[in-house]
């Protein structure tokens, strides 16, 4: 086989070189772009974002209509987040589509939620953490000292931050888990009212704290406890989870609301939902967020901006949805015994890939290459 | 330097007059939108990251004339700048302020290299984190940030190709005299050992490719699909049909595409592993190696050449001819980096660097002296390059 390569090397260098050279004069296949044009032109094209006027035409001082412009900016925008993924450079251009191609590790009786600081991925369970190496999943430290931890979990500050009741304290806190020690006790950073869930604004942990029907929001500071406000905006209702858009936090509530805050945790905005809403824990896409309503079965998309309600997106196979996650392309969303997809791009679905029976997928998140998936129901983590 | 009292109040005033001027001014450059003087407040911000940007430079040095209309070419400019600032800002590189670009490529001093004991090196692979490379009885595991060689895998049978997916590495590869093929499998969390033989494979496997639930392997005259399954050895499902003496294979994340140097082919495959379309690049046969998806298209390495093929359609769109050389090629999302087959005649060893937006050459160096009879491999982590090459031993460096 090698000896019939020699040959049609070097003719395949010669014919090759004269087509190149024919090409790059016309600007590719265009004849009608001059030179100043023909690098922007020929990206595009490369890139699949126009194709021309005609094989050979590409018409550029016609005028470009608000279609065909929005055309051109929608692909070169996919283009580019296609591409800038870590995903892309890793060449792992798929989306797991069964089961078996699960990554799994068995990491221990039910597995709540999950963060990625980046390198590792931080697992709660009822009264530990584990940390897991994202790379290959090794299970490498426990991290114990609280009792009732109710899954609400944040990396932010190189540090990772959890929500339970302290024992020795004798009251709901904040905890904090410095993953540069060699000591794995989580420490009591604040006392916080029933809290479950916690967001960072980028100074300040935030925690909704369900029945009690209020915010807290905690200030790091040099000394232990850090001090923490708590409001009671009216008509709040109970609070559930908080996501935070880059400017302004927000948090599911009773009676179907959506709110949002501002730095003092007045009520900016209130986006009614519809009756019967059950929200799950939302994720923001950099635009919008996607709130998972298990009483309709239905991911609410909600636009942070103006709080438009965007769509309302449902899936025959999407049941119960719970929590979301976004990777920079793609959420997902844990539903009954398996995961749901969506392009975040377009809001078209990907599809439905099952996790097995009873597995009950719940708090995922994405490291930027991977989601991670704890199985509650079969003490798995797995990788998608 | 103290104010004296009976220059404080002259002082005071010019302060205030300042503070008044400036604020007027900052208002005045606020109201004209950066350098524009037409731009209405509802476009100014849009307009003004374009210019910081170095989008568009407007119609004059005051104007932008936002009513006019775009052409089809200006169009095209703003989005391709756009598309350029997106990716340049959003990679690795940018969030840990490498901007710079390699000056020269393998054999230079002060360049990251790592010997490894093995007396051929095969393909490369980054799961993420490390970065994996297959010899002849070993795989080799890496660590990215630092390039130390953290662990080592045996293998029976030397590696033709290897994957990072579902949290597992596989590599594949066998022999051609007695003609065998295999699938090993390697769970990184586990400590180092002997990799699991996951599946027989009929020859050879020169290229490897995953879709999502199965495994595809391009082998020396056929092409396999393997399912992973709960218990070993997994089912394999070998295509003949149409198929001449593949060379690699790629997912686009719809279609199996697989370069056929017997056929001087791209092939894409449905789902069952037949042929859907077939691509031709040349008269047969052809020199065509394992082929690479860049988000948009299929590039194949062709011996003198890269060969552009849009994946949407089966069109070439391109053939780019590269200096050095073409038979490996590695995507890093704004880069392309190429390494060509050792010793050709008309293809010394050695790097060519390319833009991925444009497929300009950014960076070219031949290899004299320095190659041998085997093919090393080439791969990305989304900050570097990590190619293998042989100085007197084999080694593994970083670009």
């Amino acid at each position: 086989m090698k000896k019939l390569l020699i040959l049609p090397v070097a003719l395949a260098a010669l014919l090759a070189g004269g087509a190149v050279r024919v090409v790059q004069d016309q600007c590719g296949p265009f004849t009608d772009v001059t030179p100043a044009f023909c690098p922007y032109i020929l990206e595009l094209y490369y890139l699949g974002v126009t194709a021309g006027t005609s094989a050979t035409t590409f018409s550029p001082d016609d005028p470009l209509t608000r279609g065909q412009g929005s055309v051109f900016v929608a692909k070169g925008l996919n283009q580019a987040l296609a591409r800038s993924s870590r995903r892309a450079a890793l060449g792992q251009w798929w989306t797991t589509k069964t089961q078996n191609a699960l990554g799994s590790t068995t990491v221990g009786a039910n597995p709540v939620f999950t963060v990625a600081d980046g390198a590792d991925v931080w697992v709660t369970f009822s009264e530990h953490v584990l940390r897991v190496r994202a790379s290959d999943a090794r299970i490498l430290e426990t991290w114990t000292g609280a009792t009732q931890l109710n899954g609400a979990i944040v990396a932010a500050m190189g540090q990772v931050f959890v929500t339970g009741y302290s024992a020795g304290g004798n009251h709901w806190a904040i905890f904090r888990i410095d993953p540069s020690q060699s000591d794995t006790t989580m420490a009591d950073v604040a006392t916080i009212p029933s809290p479950i869930s916690i967001a960072f604004d980028g100074a300040r942990l935030w925690t909704a704290n369900g029945d009690s029907r209020s915010i807290s929001i905690t200030t790091p500071g040099p000394t232990l406890p850090w001090s923490t406000t708590t409001v009671n905006p009216p008509d709040l209702g109970e609070t559930f989870y908080l996501t935070f858009d880059g400017a302004h936090m927000w948090v599911t509530a009773t009676n179907q609301q959506f709110v949002e805050f501002d730095e003092a945790g007045n009520i900016l905005r209130s986006v009614p939902l519809d009756f019967g809403s059950n929200l799950g824990k939302p994720v923001f896409d950099g635009a919008n967020f996607w709130i998972p309503d298990f009483g309709h079965n239905a991911v609410i998309v909600v636009r942070a901006s103006d709080g438009t309600v965007v769509t309302t997106l449902t899936a025959a196979e999407m049941v119960t949805p719970t929590i979301a996650a976004f990777d920079g392309t793609r959420v997902l969303v844990s539903c009954t015994d398996g995961v749901f997809l969506w392009n975040a791009a377009d809001l078209t679905p990907i599809g439905f890939t099952p996790t097995g029976a009873a597995s009950s997928p719940y708090g995922s998140s994405s490291d930027g290459i991977n989601f991670w998936i704890p199985l509650e129901g079969i003490d798995q983590l797995v990788r998608f | 330097m103290r104010v004296s009292s009976s220059v404080r109040p002259l002082f005071l005033v010019t302060v205030v007059i300042c503070a008044v001027l400036a604020g007027g001014a900052a208002r005045i450059v606020q109201d004209q939108c950066g350098p524009f003087t037409d731009v209405s407040p509802g476009f100014c911000p849009y307009i003004l990251e374009l210019y910081y940007l170095g989008v568009t430079a407007g119609t004059s040095a005051t104007t932008f004339s936002p009513d006019d209309p775009l052409t089809r070419g200006q169009g095209s400019v703003f989005v391709a700048k756009g598309l350029n600032q997106a990716l340049a800002r959003s990679s690795r590189r940018a969030a840990l302020g490498q901007w710079w670009q390699p000056r020269y490529f393998l054999w230079n001093e002060g360049l990251a290299v790592t010997p490894l004991p093995d007396v051929v090196l095969g393909p490369v692979l980054s799961d993420g984190a490390d970065v994996w490379v297959g010899g002849s009885t070993s795989v080799f595991r890496v660590r990215a940030s630092d390039a130390k060689l953290l662990d080592t895998w045996t293998i029976a049978s030397p590696a033709g190709a290897m994957l990072s997916a579902m949290g597992r590495i596989f590599v594949a590869g066998g022999s051609f005299v007695p003609e065998s093929g295999v699938l090993y499998m390697i769970d990184p969390s586990a400590p180092p050992g002997a990799a699991t033989e996951v599946a027989t494979l009929p020859s050879f496997v020169m290229g490897i490719a995953f879709d999502g639930s199965r495994i595809w392997t391009a082998n020396d005259v056929s092409v396999s699909i393997i399912t992973p399954s709960a218990t070993l050895p997994w089912p394999v499902t070998t295509v003949t049909t149409g198929i001449q003496f593949p060379s690699g294979a790629a997912f686009d994340g719809q279609n199996i595409w697989l370069t056929d140097t017997g056929a001087c082919a791209l092939f894409k495959l449905d789902g069952s592993g037949a042929i859907a379309q077939t691509v031709g690049l040349g008269t047969a046969p052809c020199p065509l190696y394992a082929p690479v998806f860049d988000g948009s298209n299929i590039l194949v390495p062709a011996g003198d050449s890269l060969r552009v093929v849009h994946a949407n359609d089966g069109t070439l769109a391109a053939t780019i001819p590269i200096p050095t050389g073409a038979a490996l090629v590695s995507f890093g999302g704004e880069r392309i980096l190429v390494e060509s087959f050792a010793g050709g005649q008309n293809a010394p060893r050695g790097l060519t660097l390319l833009r991925a937006a444009d497929f300009a050459v950014l960076q070219s160096e031949g290899f004299p002296g320095i190659g041998g009879p085997e093919v090393g491999g080439i791969a990305s982590d989304g900050v570097n390059f990590w190619v293998t090459f042989r100085q007197t031993d084999w080694v593994l460096g970083r670009y």
